[in-house]
């Protein structure tokens, strides 16, 4: 039931340049750190013991930047394409139920996401290689900071996702969406319960699952809430 | 001239535009009562808060939200043939795109006095008894708005370009975002478009000449690639098929 | 009698406003309904309910004998349709966007090909819609429509910024589908040229009320000519024909003789000799399908 019209929206997207942005924000994140170890490296390197470490805290300083711009680069797209010719009364006047309408929305945009994360796993991966940061490859926390971002950053997809599509004009998605990147940027001096605050993978605890785990949780809360509310409205 | 830029006010004045512009004080007094540098050692409060506050407005927000302001001025023209009907009427192609460009800055002017209006709320809310610095402050809000000429230049452009507002939005995130990083460099960071507002809010920069960043280098990369982005913008318009 | 589509009471507000109300539609099947009204009459408010695109405020809608609120999927497996202007996604080529909507209705690949060529689209199958016209746009929506065969077409205003040709093509092929694949077709016009040559039942709708609604047959008899006759004394010619037992309205100037055929019209007149009324004219008027609408309509909005 719901995979035909997965496979219809992964249709539309074709052309779009989505998933030429699902490319360029990894690549971008370890370019980045690419520019910043070439121009000093050796500073970088006596910042800290553990190399590795450093590097990927540095690495995570904009994944999650970058994450909470793609959500809203993601979702306002994906919604612009329904929202362009007023697609929206055609799709739904399809057999398919709403709620899967919308469930099929965010699951595109999920795995575009979680492709990104196994991009930035590969390329922080790769680079990390060629810097000689020492022999001990920490492979766990690499899976941490290349994966956990993108399931704490589940609950600003399942906001942005609600606001994209039931908004006529998309600059109220995409300023939210300025407004959460403030936050993530401020995610230390922001408290626990902020969503935004989570990607960052920063807690009171210590512990970066608790914000994966947080992140599931509330995303899919956020989702059930959008979801419920599309199913709502009239299509006009 | 005036009457195009006033047909501009016009079809926006009732949009939500006007409470976009809000967002920019909102954000402004968030990062300022948020932030707890503690003594950075600045000979007055204010400079405290205004190195705080200034670093995340100018960085990220700044150039985030004059592309969005640039989308949502070229929004009217994009639904159903809107610009058509606009270029119809008994205007040049040059006066449209002068007109958006202009209401677009004077748009950002105001958005820039809002911020200056939360910089003074977060002071008084935190109970500073100094007197504000206004000469400074200043010098900041109006260095600031001039380095987002050309920013605005090429976000106008694109967003005349693209339909969507996301694919606009893009390519200001792909260009803003590096900021964070390039701003640190002392070789490249004044090189960069994207930086200048933050080099010319910072009031750390240098003292000697009248803005916070040396004449020569407003000249150079603000005007550079304000001439580049607003001469490429403009012959774009001059040739797009509508 | 079987309806394929049977509304009740069907109402819709928009605040204060009442943009469709307690409209009783009932469409028998394998008709051509043609659902008339002027611009803002409701009738796509109405269409949207039909589609559960939008909820009642009040009534209910019945599709193949199905409730619409509780069984919107099952029903929509046999329903196309084209809802004002058309929808479809710029970006991708004809033969990309019906894919979008054939995976969704399972239909099989075949049947992309074969709409494309009942509209005329097979040769730029593999051009972005972008450039299309808005004709070939239109012919699209309407391909989209028929992919999975459906028992039920609704089209909203399909000949819109259709060219002359482009009218006549789409009113052989709608005209073709009852025969063809017995299917139900409601097509919606604020033209009634345009319905009276094709559909077999009309509705009229205006205000959000169904004004009218009976096959064509009945509607073009209420238009049937009347035969106008004027006398030196038109009342008591009327009062005479009256107490003969003939059908006859007094109008200002004269008398409207309602007759079935041209003896009638002999015998009336030869009565009103043979009375000695003075006859001083003898004439016919027509009234336009087109007339005996924009009264019903006109009614509507005195009030």
């Amino acid at each position: 039931m719901i995979f035909p019209l997965i496979q219809s929206d992964f249709l539309k997207i074709k052309r779009k340049g989505m998933w030429l942005l699902c490319l360029i924000g990894p690549f971008g994140v370890v370019a980045l750190q690419m520019v910043n170890y070439g121009v000093r490296k050796d500073y970088l390197f006596e910042q800290m013991d553990d190399r590795w470490l450093y590097y990927l805290l540095n690495i995570n300083t904009f994944t999650p930047l970058a994450i909470v711009l793609g959500i809203v680069i993601l979702t306002s797209f994906m919604s612009s394409i329904e929202d362009e010719t007023n697609a929206w009364k055609q799709l739904v006047a399809l057999p398919v139920s709403k709620r899967s309408v919308y469930l099929s929305k965010f699951t595109v945009i999920s795995c575009i996401l979680f492709l990104s994360s196994v991009l930035l796993f590969l390329f922080v991966f790769g680079y990390g290689l060629t810097l000689g940061l020492g022999e001990d490859i920490p492979y766990l926390r690499l899976m941490e900071y290349s994966f956990l971002p993108f399931f704490a950053a589940l609950p600003v997809l399942g906001l942005q996702l609600w606001v994209a599509t039931i908004s006529k004009n998309q600059a109220i998605p995409v300023t939210l969406g300025v407004i959460g990147v403030i936050f993530a940027y401020s995610a230390p001096l922001l408290p626990d319960w902020m969503i935004w605050k989570w990607p960052a993978l920063s807690n009171d605890w210590g512990h970066a699952y608790i914000n994966a785990l947080l992140g599931i949780g509330f995303g899919v809360l956020l989702y059930l809430l959008g979801m419920v509310d599309f199913k709502r409205r009239d299509v006009k | 001239m005036i009457s195009v830029i006033s047909s501009e006010w016009y079809k926006l004045r009732k949009s939500k535009v006007l409470l976009l512009l809000l967002v920019a004080p909102l954000v402004g007094l968030f990062i300022g009562m948020s932030s707890s540098l503690g003594d950075i050692g600045a000979i007055n409060p204010w400079y405290e808060k205004l190195v705080m506050m200034n670093f995340t407005y100018a960085v990220l927000f700044l150039p985030l939200i004059s592309g969005v302001l640039a989308s949502v001025i070229c929004r009217y023209e994009h639904q159903k043939g809107g610009w058509k009907q606009l270029l119809a009427l008994p205007v040049t192609r040059g006066k449209v795109f002068l007109s958006k460009y202009v209401l677009l800055l004077l748009l950002i002017f105001v958005m820039q006095l809002l911020y200056l209006v939360s910089i003074y709320l977060v002071g008084m809310i935190g109970g500073i008894t100094e007197p504000f610095p206004m000469d400074i402050v200043w010098k900041t809000i109006v260095g600031g708005w001039m380095a987002t000429f050309p920013l605005i230049a090429l976000q106008l452009w694109v967003s005349i370009a693209f339909k969507s507002f996301a694919a606009p939005f893009a390519i200001n995130v792909i260009f803003t975002l590096p900021t964070i990083l390039v701003i640190n460099s002392e070789r490249f960071g004044p090189y960069y478009p994207w930086g200048q507002p933050f080099l010319m809010m910072n009031i750390g920069g240098s003292a000697e000449d009248f803005f916070f960043v040396p004449w020569d280098q407003i000249l150079m990369v603000v005007g550079g690639s304000f001439l580049l982005f607003f001469i490429g913008g403009y012959l774009y318009f001059q040739r797009k098929a509508i | 009698m079987e309806y394929i589509v049977e509304t009740k009471n069907l109402t819709k507000s928009f605040g204060k406003e009442k943009a469709v109300s307690n409209l009783e539609m009932k469409i028998p099947k394998g008709e051509i309904y043609g659902f008339l009204g002027p611009n803002g009459a409701g009738k796509t408010t109405t269409i949207r309910m039909l589609l559960g695109l939008m909820r009642p405020t009040s009534g209910s809608v019945q599709l193949f004998g199905k409730d619409m609120k509780n069984n919107r999927i099952d029903i929509l497996k046999n329903v196309g349709s084209l809802v004002e202007n058309p929808s479809y996604y710029p970006h991708l080529t004809a033969k990309e966007n019906l894919e979008a909507s054939r995976k969704i209705l399972h239909a099989p690949k075949e049947r992309i090909d074969e709409v494309l060529k009942l509209v005329r689209l097979h040769g730029v199958r593999n051009k972005k819609v972008k450039g299309f016209s808005l004709g070939m746009k239109q012919r699209l929506g309407i391909a989209a429509a028929m992919l999975h065969q459906p028992e039920l077409l609704i089209l909203d205003e399909p000949t819109n910024g259709l060219d002359p040709s482009g009218i006549i093509e789409m009113r052989e092929l709608i005209q073709s589908l009852p025969k063809e694949y017995g299917m139900t077709v409601l097509i919606s016009s604020h033209l009634l040229s345009e319905i009276d040559q094709m559909a077999t039942r009309v509705g009229v709708v205006t205000k959000g009320k169904m004004i009218f609604q009976d096959s064509i047959e009945t509607m073009r008899k209420i238009a049937q000519a009347s035969i106008q006759i004027k006398v030196n004394d038109n009342e008591a010619a009327w009062r005479s024909m009256l107490a003969n037992g003939q059908k006859a309205d007094l109008g200002e100037e004269h008398i409207n003789l309602q007759v079935e055929d041209d003896e009638q019209v002999a015998a009336s007149i030869d009565y009103l000799v043979q009375q000695g009324f003075s006859i001083y004219r003898v004439q016919e008027e027509t009234r336009s399908l087109e007339n005996i609408f924009l009264e019903m309509t006109k009614e509507e909005h005195a009030e």
